[in-house]
């Protein structure tokens, strides 16, 4: 019997090592995993088990700067399924079809798709969740989800904007503060086996969503309230294709209000016209601002002392340049007039002059130094930028035509900036519209102050600037703009709308005003702008400014700035007189001639004219060829409305609100219509009313009145 | 002459009970779930292990009083037997396939997987053959005929395929050659040769080193090469020090796969955490140390190498298993000895626990 030799028990002790040297490494590995690894692969194995339900969020409240909420977010329940534990499909659609008002075989499909989560339906009604809730279906769930309500309705639409199913923003400030709104998700994790089926002892962790944070605006509901009251009366009198009211605070830049028409209600947005809620005309519309513009020129000329205030100028009805006749608006011109009265009468020649003399250079010096051609800055989506000559391709004609606000295209908001700048102070604000993000508790997370952009001009010409316009609203063309009780300062503009193919378009204007008060201390600016009104009126004065005075009056006293008394008040309502006698004029042949052409030639005899109807040629004038009337008088042109009208035994009774007796007269024969007047003055009421369409020869009543608003120019 | 008898090695003895119990409690565990899908009893798997083990450890008594000298009479029959088993499996009709490999001998009802008998078998025929020789060192030729029986077995065992048992006993084996005393230069000759024959196997199926490797970076290939290697990190990962909790684990809800039987060892490690993993390597440890202690006090060379065969069969297994679980080695289907589900294999491996503890009864004194 032998033993187990020596090498035998060395070579066994070596196996022994070995044996405990593989167990430290396996140690060492388990303890890498384990430890090392551990919470990621936990983590990761978690995820692996489980399927995610999301919570959404609670999306922050919209205030207005007084803490007024303008936007909240009600909790609505979801309606889901789990298609994998709906045990009786076929009862359970039949009974989600009946409660939520759903189509059976809608249901069913979705109830029994392959997949893990369906929506059933998004955000329902309280009672028809409860409904639902009370039948206890399997494999069907509920989700609170918040539901975007709009308190105000259409208040302040387009600067809020509105949200989608999913409660992203799609527009407004909705959109461009979505990080601040939306908050952080939570979800709802059930763990469930590789099958997919639910496990007895699973993970049901509820990861709470964290609320969105709340916004304060610069918005005043109140200021709103008055703006989109005022553009109602405006829409109502005008029929404009659009019109925008922006209230800005000068000092700060702070908007105020902004209210554009035509307007939506963010809660049931996709009820409207897309063209109403994809664009906030106020910052998105570029439009040759017409006279408004001038203020850029004067502070131009004020700041470089291209001009001195006792500077005279004479305007014989137009000024050559480069070898083109332009007209002043007013034919035959101003005559002789002071640097003041060019500002009052907002002379087209006067201000060319002031502008050739700024120069190409130092005129585009100002048009960049007050943010013409570059984005404002506001926090809305879809800006515009405005349209500018590049300033090595402009010419001559192009700066005069420029210093009356033609040749350029502004936003409304990019106008009332640098008007608010001119009279500020001189200093470029950049548009406000939030204050504050606030957390859950109203504890401010971030805070925006009011930014200067840069200075543009001096203080002292900031301040001359800002009397001369008060003299505009005192003595000039914007005296509809006066308030009673207040320094108001201010322009009218009225510019023909650009068409598509470059050129202007006849008949279609863009009138607007633009005003600040107090003069001696602005605090609120206005611009008013009306896109194309209907009706024959279409002056800044006439269309904008007082729709500027309502809002601009209750503001003011809103605001509680002081009234003041004994302040001068625009010395005579009639103030045309003041500059010449008109001469008489004879009224040319435009009866078949192109819309274009007809207006020229009116406008070039000093004639005013007013577009009834629509198409390329006129159709019909009054007064007819011929006559001899004076200077100022508006022509009436019937433009052709369609080829089926003219031949037809009907004809359609114009809109004859505010036109004289002989107007009338003159307007109805024209079309084949008969005229039975009542009383004196001014068309007020008509039978059958306009639109109705009447049999040629039948009698149109119409009721005079003496108070009706007179016709003429302004600009 | 033969020295006094002694009591059997109690220390391995209590090891391989604590290891066959927590396997019990965690194939009951490991399979609630599965079973309960499949068969709608929880405990379907945990009933038929306990049976077996019952089975194995009467085995084993009746074992642990056998003379383990009587069996150098059977060896060369056990050699013969092994092989005729080896063939019978890769016959079609005899052999079971089960997920693409043929590793079960089916009679009837009753089936059973053969390479832990034939392990055993020529575990005891080669401790029989060479502790016949004297002086091996100088006496290097007569490690041909092994090599021809071991290279023989694996190659068989390849084809069914079964590339982790096919590892299992070629290194087994050549441990048992190493500690019989062969000089280290034809060992590391062996050792080349090997490492050459599985580096021409990759050369030929360049397709092969990427499934081999596949467990460096499962996450290339997750739901591929990866999945079984991620599926256990996360298992072993959720664990922590002290686990889910038993019967907490959550990876056993049919994302582990075969969580009964080669991953079983990831469920201790997601349930029992860090100190259930250790607990178990420790008890292996404490096994092969009380089984190499039995090698080195076995009154002769047959007893030594055979315990050295036994005890390192069990171990390297143990070794490979775990490895593979903890994504240290490629992926082999190889079960945890005494853990794992399985019948007949865990019967077979109580046989050998047996002769290890009828050798232990004639230690003599050190």
């Amino acid at each position: 019997m032998q033993s187990t030799s020596i090498i035998m028990r060395k070579r066994i002790t070596v196996l022994f090592f070995f044996a405990a040297f593989l167990l430290f490494i396996l140690v060492s590995r388990l303890a890498y995993i384990q430890f090392v690894q551990g919470d990621q692969l936990r983590q990761d194995a978690l995820e692996n088990r489980t399927r995610d339900i999301p919570v959404e969020a609670k999306r922050g409240s919209i205030f207005d700067r007084k803490g007024n909420e303008l936007v909240t977010s009600v909790s609505v329940d979801s309606v889901f399924a789990i298609p994998s534990q709906v045990t009786k499909p076929d009862e359970a659609a039949a009974k989600i079809a009946v409660v939520l008002d759903l189509d059976v075989d809608k249901v069913h499909k979705q109830i029994t798709q392959k997949q893990s989560f369906v929506w059933i339906k998004r955000k329902v009604d309280y009672q028809q969740a409860q409904e639902l809730k009370a039948l206890k279906l399997e494999g069907i769930g509920f989700v609170e989800e918040s539901k975007r309500y709009y308190l105000k309705g259409d208040l302040a639409a387009h600067v809020l904007g509105f949200v989608g199913v999913d409660n992203q923003g799609l527009t407004g400030i909705e959109n461009t503060f979505e990080n601040d709104l939306s908050g952080t998700a939570g979800r709802i994790v059930v763990e469930r086996d590789a099958a997919g089926r639910e496990i007895s002892n699973a993970v049901h962790n509820y990861f709470p969503p964290v609320q969105g944070h709340n916004l304060v605006l610069t918005i005043d509901e109140t200021v709103q309230y008055f703006v989109e009251r005022e553009l109602d009366k405006l829409i109502d009198k005008f029929q404009p294709k659009g019109a925008v009211v922006t209230v800005m605070d000068p000092r700060t830049g702070e908007i105020l209000a902004m209210g554009n028409r035509p307007t939506f209600d963010p809660n049931h947005w996709s009820a409207a016209p897309q063209s109403t809620w994809d664009r906030n005309v106020a910052i998105w519309y570029n439009y040759e601002p017409g006279s408004t513009f001038k203020i850029i020129i004067l502070s131009a000329a004020l700041e470089e002392m291209t001009v001195n205030k006792n500077d005279r100028f004479y305007d014989p009805g137009y000024v050559k340049v480069a070898d083109r006749n332009i007209r002043c608006w007013k034919a035959g011109g101003h005559g002789s007039q002071s640097f003041e009265e060019v500002i009052q009468n907002s002379c087209n020649p006067g201000f060319i002059k002031i502008g050739l003399n700024v120069g190409i250079p130092d005129f585009y010096k100002y048009v960049r130094g007050f943010g013409f051609g570059t984005p404002t800055g506001v926090i809305l989506p879809g800006e515009a930028q405005g349209i500018t000559i590049p300033e090595k391709k402009a010419t001559t004609l192009n700066l005069a035509t420029m210093s009356i606000g033609q040749s350029i295209a502004v936003t409304p908001l990019q106008l009332l900036t640098a008007v608010s700048a001119s009279i500020n102070g001189g200093l470029l604000m950049e548009p406000m519209l939030v204050k504050a993000v606030t957390d859950a508790d109203g504890k401010v997370v971030h805070e925006y102050q009011p930014k200067s952009v840069r200075r543009v001009v001096s203080e002292e010409t900031s301040r001359e600037v800002a009397s001369l316009l008060e003299g505009v609203v005192l003595y000039g063309s914007g005296r509809n703009a006066y308030v009673d009780g207040y320094r108001v300062g201010g322009k009218t503009g009225t510019a023909q709308v650009v068409g598509s193919s470059g050129g202007y378009v006849s008949g279609r204007y863009v009138s607007s005003f633009i005003g600040f008060a107090p003069v001696e201390d602005p605090q609120v600016a206005i611009l008013v702008t009306v896109i194309e009104p209907q009706g024959g009126v279409y002056f800044g004065s006439q269309v904008a400014a007082p729709t500027f005075r309502a809002v601009m009056q209750d503001t003011l006293q809103y605001l509680g700035v002081p009234e003041q008394k004994d302040l001068p008040k625009p010395k005579n309502l009639n103030f045309w007189e003041n500059t010449r006698e008109p001469e008489e004029v004879r009224v040319p042949q435009v009866v078949n001639v192109p819309v274009n052409q007809a207006v020229q030639d009116l406008r070039g005899i000093g004639l005013n004219f007013m577009i009834r109807g629509e198409g390329p040629v006129v159709y019909g004038q009054i007064p007819e060829a011929g006559a001899t009337v004076l200077e100022g008088t508006t022509v009436i042109l019937e433009l052709k409305t369609g080829p089926e009208e003219e031949s037809a035994a009907q004809v359609t009774v114009p809109d004859l609100a505010g036109l004289t007796i002989k107007q009338v007269g003159g307007l109805l024969e024209n079309m084949g219509l008969r005229l039975e007047p009542v009383g004196t003055g001014f068309a007020s009421r008509q039978k059958p009313g306009p639109g109705e369409k009447v049999d040629r020869g039948a009698f149109v009543r119409v009721e005079f009145e003496p108070t009706a608003e007179r016709q003429g120019p302004t600009d | 002459m033969r020295v006094k008898r002694q009591a059997p090695d109690f220390v391995l003895f209590i090891s391989v009970l604590m290891l066959l119990s927590i396997g019990l409690v965690m194939i009951l565990s490991a399979s609630e779930y599965s079973t309960l899908v499949r068969y709608s009893d929880s405990f379907y798997f945990f009933k038929r292990q306990l049976l077996w083990a019952l089975f194995g450890l009467t085995l084993l008594f009746v074992v642990m009083n056998y003379d383990y000298w009587n069996l150098r009479r059977y060896a060369p029959h056990m050699l013969i037997a092994a092989f005729v088993l080896l063939i019978l499996v890769l016959i079609p009709g005899i052999g079971r396939e089960v997920k693409g490999a043929t590793r079960w001998i089916g009679i009837g009802t009753f089936g059973f997987q053969p390479s832990e008998l034939v392990k055993l078998f020529i575990i005891i025929f080669l401790a029989y053959g060479i502790s016949r020789y004297r002086d091996i060192g100088r006496n290097t030729k007569t490690i041909v005929p092994y090599l021809l029986i071991t290279g023989a077995a694996a190659g068989l065992i390849l084809l069914q395929p079964d590339l982790g048992t096919a590892f299992t006993l070629s290194g087994t084996l050549f441990i048992m050659l190493f500690a019989a005393g062969y000089s280290m230069g034809i060992l590391g000759l062996l050792a080349g040769a090997g490492a050459g024959l599985v580096g021409l196997a990759i050369a030929l199926e360049p397709y092969r080193l990427s499934r081999f490797l596949a467990f460096l970076n499962p996450w290339e290939d997750p739901s591929g090469a990866g999945f079984h290697i991620i599926q256990s990190l996360y298992a072993l990962g959720s664990g922590g020090l002290f686990g889910a909790g038993l019967g907490q684990g959550k990876q056993k809800y049919l994302y582990l796969p075969e969580q009964h039987t080669d991953f079983i060892f990831a469920v201790v490690g997601e349930e029992l955490g860090f100190i259930g993993g250790v607990l178990i390597l420790t008890l292996f440890t404490i096994f092969v140390w009380r089984g190499l202690r039995i090698a080195l006090t076995a009154p002769d060379p047959f007893a030594g190498l055979l315990a050295t065969g036994i005890t390192v069969g069990i171990g390297l297994q143990a070794f490979i298993n775990i490895g593979v679980v903890t994504g240290s080695l490629p992926v082999t289907g190889i079960t945890l000895p005494f853990i794992s589900y399985g019948g007949t294999s865990l019967a077979f491996t109580l046989i050998g626990v047996g002769v290890l503890l009828n050798i232990s009864k004639y230690a003599h004194s050190r």
